[in-house]
């Protein structure tokens, strides 16, 4: 891959070898003639940090399907535009997100129609990570669980852009620079996305700082 | 540094994104204020409290899953219409946009003075053969490549169809539903074509006709499996004019506990409370207590509470 991309901390099993910038570059060139089998080979370099990005941001199986498919549908329909003009792997990220910033702002209307109630599913999908001590603890599990409820209930209220700039900072640790490249935004946008985040996170979980 | 510029930076001095000298600038102001310390000792509880939210990894099955489903998508975008407008328009790699504008500008140039002097010749030359009386006479569908499908128009009155679809040339095919080629039509239109809305148009056209094994499967496949939940909703409605039976009941008890949408839910309450068993009363009570909707907790609950005091001769299975 030719740049700063999101990396799995662990290759997902079945994932697909990576390709220096020619190869990809000749992939790209023969998916654009219509090769499927090219395009195919482009998206095994790119589904496994796609896939675990819209676990992140949806944290449902099956939504994260349905994010991963629109993305690269969406790529595949617009390669053709594709003009070398930037990074194959920032221009693959920049169509990521605006699928996931599209999934948020969609989210993000339903909640407001609809009532403000957590969702089981997702709970299921936020919980903490698992503390040892806690199963030898009531008193410690029991304030995992309150965290981990309040840490969704506060992220959700991130506006779509803050909750994406928040998450590739926070869990996927890239760069500023690199998440306004991918967000098609400047790095000082996203410096400002991520200071209101976390003042908005700092406000929300006062409690448990 | 001062402490309002320090509160400023914080957040990037802890997320490792401030120049160095900026940096070694905080790093100063927070040995010596211990106000700004406090905050700082704050903020790092904090991102401590959000690494305890779990980082999900995708499991090799779901990746195989999207797999499946991504190469399902791609095989119906390349029998699209977009496909099709796409081999039109892209403009290969090399080709600059202009020149390819300028060749588009010509051929649409061209085709506009074909159009603007087209009555003139036909009236001055050979006249033009007749247009055939029904283009789909003589058709055979089974060698006809469908691109796209543009109206499916059911008529209740005559119990007729009638779908306008793109092939090899543009077609409008009317019949009646028990013309095998009709049923064709509709049943691709219903399992492979990419437009909710004509999938949709489809399911009108294909209520009322469940008696037909085939159909029967597509609806119940439509209820089951169609990515928009419009169609899913659709199917709902058409599969109530079905026969009920074991495989209609799976059909709706799985919309009921597994569709993620609250409408196609509730819709499937409304169709099983009026066959609800055991089983379905079971379900219904269960997902009372735990369905991720209000709204559908609150069906449930009601549709239960009806079937409960209902006479059990109304209660069918």
């Amino acid at each position: 891959m030719d740049g700063a991309c999101l990396e799995l901390s662990q290759p997902i099993p079945g994932a697909s070898r990576q390709v220096d910038a020619l190869e990809e570059r000749a992939l790209i060139r023969r998916a654009q003639r219509g090769d499927r089998a090219a395009f195919e080979q482009l998206v095994r370099l790119y589904e496994g940090s796609v896939l675990r990005l819209a676990l992140q941001v949806v944290r449902s199986e099956e939504e994260a399907r349905d994010l991963y498919q629109e993305a690269f549908l969406k790529i595949y329909r617009s390669l053709g535009r594709f003009r070398f003009e930037s990074r194959f792997s920032t221009w693959v990220y920049r169509v990521v997100m605006n699928v996931c910033l599209d999934y948020l702002r969609r989210a993000s209307t339903r909640r407001e129609v609809q009532a403000p109630e957590a969702e089981p599913g997702q709970v299921e999908f936020f919980h903490a990570v698992p503390d040892k001590r806690a199963a030898q603890n009531p008193e410690k599990a029991f304030q995992g669980k309150q965290i981990a409820e309040r840490l969704r209930a506060a992220l959700a209220r991130l506006s779509p852009r803050e909750r994406l700039v928040f998450e590739l900072k926070h869990y996927q640790g890239l760069k500023l620079r690199t998440i306004g490249e991918y967000c098609g935004t400047s790095e000082q946008t996203a410096k400002n996305c991520l200071f209101r985040a976390t003042q908005k996170l700092r406000g929300e979980l006062r409690e448990f700082v | 540094m001062n402490c309002r510029m320090t509160e400023e930076k914080l957040t990037l001095y802890l997320y490792d994104e401030l120049p160095p000298e900026e940096r070694a600038g905080v790093a100063a102001h927070l040995e010596e204020c211990a106000q700004c310390a406090q905050a700082s000792r704050e903020l790092g509880r904090l991102r401590a409290a959000l690494d305890r939210r779990a980082v999900p990894e995708p499991s090799p099955e779901l990746l195989v899953h999207c797999r499946q489903a991504l190469e399902e998508a791609l095989d119906r975008e390349e029998q699209s219409w977009r496909a099709l407008i796409r081999s039109w328009f892209v403009v290969p790699p090399g080709v600059s946009l202009l020149r390819a504008t300028s060749a588009l500008a010509i051929l649409v140039v061209g085709l506009s003075v074909g159009w603007t002097v087209r009555p003139r010749l036909a009236s001055s030359g050979t006249p033009a053969p007749p247009a055939a009386a029904n283009p789909w006479m003589g058709a055979d569908l089974s060698g006809l490549r469908i691109r796209g499908i543009s109206q499916v128009t059911p008529d209740p009155q005559t119990g007729q169809v009638r779908i306008t679809l793109e092939a090899q040339r543009q077609l409008t095919l009317e019949g009646s539903f028990d013309d095998p080629r009709i049923r064709e039509v509709l049943l691709y239109a219903l399992r492979d074509y990419d437009n909710a809305g004509i999938r949709r148009d489809t399911l009108e056209a294909l209520r009322g006709r469940g008696d037909n094994p085939t159909v029967r499967r597509a609806l119940l496949y439509a209820l089951r499996h169609d990515p928009n939940p419009g169609v899913r909703l659709e199917a709902i409605e058409a599969v109530q004019g079905m026969n009920w039976g074991p495989e209609l009941r799976q059909a709706l008890l799985g919309a009921l506990q597994q569709d993620t949408n609250p409408g196609v839910r509730v819709a499937a309450i409304g169709v099983l409370v009026e066959h609800a068993d055991e089983q379905v009363l079971l379900v219904l009570e269960e997902l009372a207590g735990k369905d991720r909707n209000p709204y559908v907790r609150l069906q449930c609950a009601q549709a239960a509470r009806e079937r409960a005091v209902a006479p059990p001769n109304e209660v069918e299975f």
